[in-house]
């Protein structure tokens, strides 16, 4: 969907992503500093670190409690069948969300329930592509979204509070329940 | 404290100088003030290594001393730049300096790379360039996880636009 605007992102990343040559006498000035007479007496030996025997101490219950951890993470990972879907907790709302961005390709839902992930909450056009909406099962809090259009351009929702932000990019609240 | 102690962490210091070196100049976007934050990890790193209960997980426990000093040495770069600002000959100088590799792209990635947030700029580069996994990138900066997922979107989102900018001129 996006991948048009990310070629020149990617080749940046490409780029970012070569060997940056360090000037090889750092290691000496480090290692000249860890010599300095008096820093030493701070330092824990290195050497012992290195050789230290770890060993792994877990109380029956602490063992059963991993136990527990592993099978819900197992739980929580396991293929689901479709229409076999886990229950839907009675607290949880359908929140509809709706934009106009008339002439958009592309408008997707972001926010802290699906960790900011544009390919999660795609949503879709209605009324000649003007209008574009989704609807979202949420639990009850405060949730902060805003919407993205074609990939690239941050939209706060006009009819919902502003969220406080520190990166120059608006966002919305919601709050669901309470 | 034994001579073997050094010689041991002088072998640690070459294997990890190149990575975490990378990580500073592309964070701090000055070469002088990279090495200088990684040799200030470094020794930080071998004053305090009793505290790294992990051993296998020292480069990471590493990395996470690395970030801590990039923030500071990037606040410290900050309030030098905006003493620069007043001065003008200087600010002449710096413009003029840069003419020749406008359109060069190491430039361009360079300049997109500044003009984002140090946050952004951290949580895309440790996503992007590092490529480390959410759950290491929150142990090392202390963020959420759902908080570094927003800021890497922003970053890519700031970064596609800064980028598509230059290609337009």
């Amino acid at each position: 969907m996006f991948e048009h605007d990310d070629d020149a992102l990617n080749r940046m990343i490409d780029r970012l992503r070569e060997p940056v040559e360090m000037d090889p006498r750092l290691d000496a000035r480090v290692m000249a500093r860890v010599a300095a007479p008096g820093f030493g007496a701070r330092a824990a030996g290195v050497w012992e670190w290195l050789r230290r025997p770890r060993a792994v101490a877990l109380s029956p219950l602490a063992g059963l409690g991993l136990a527990a951890a592993a099978a819900l993470l197992i739980w929580a990972l396991l293929p689901r069948v479709p229409g076999t879907a886990a229950p839907v907790a009675a607290d949880i709302t359908p929140v509809q969300f709706v934009v106009v961005a008339p002439g958009a390709e592309s408008v997707s839902l972001v926010g802290d329930f699906n960790d900011w992930d544009a390919r999660l909450t795609p949503m879709r056009a209605e009324r000649d592509g003007r209008l574009w909406t989704v609807t979202l099962p949420l639990p009850p809090g405060r949730h902060r979204y805003a919407f993205l259009v074609n990939g690239a351009r941050w939209l706060a929702d006009p009819s919902a509070p502003r969220a406080p932000d520190d990166f120059g990019t608006p966002s919305s609240v919601v709050t669901v329940g309470g | 404290m034994r001579a073997g102690d050094q010689a041991a962490y002088a072998v640690l210091v070459a294997r990890y100088r190149a990575r975490l070196g990378r990580y500073a100049v592309h964070m701090l976007g000055d070469h002088d003030d990279a090495e200088e934050a990684l040799q200030d990890a470094f020794v930080r790193a071998y004053r305090s290594i009793s505290r790294c209960k992990d051993d296998a997980r020292f480069g990471a426990w590493l990395f996470g001393i690395l970030v801590n000093r990039c923030r500071t040495a990037g606040r410290r770069a900050a309030r030098r730049q905006r003493i620069f600002v007043r001065d003008d000959a200087s600010l002449a100088r710096a413009a003029a300096a840069e003419e020749p590799e406008a359109h060069d792209w190491d430039g361009t990635v360079r300049r997109a790379l500044d003009r984002i947030a140090p946050a952004l700029r951290e949580a895309f580069l440790l996503k992007h360039v590092e490529e480390l996994e959410y759950e290491e990138m929150a142990q090392l900066t202390g963020a959420k996880v759902s908080a570094l997922k927003m800021r890497v979107l922003r970053a890519r989102e700031q970064l596609r636009a800064l980028l598509s900018e230059v290609e337009r001129v």
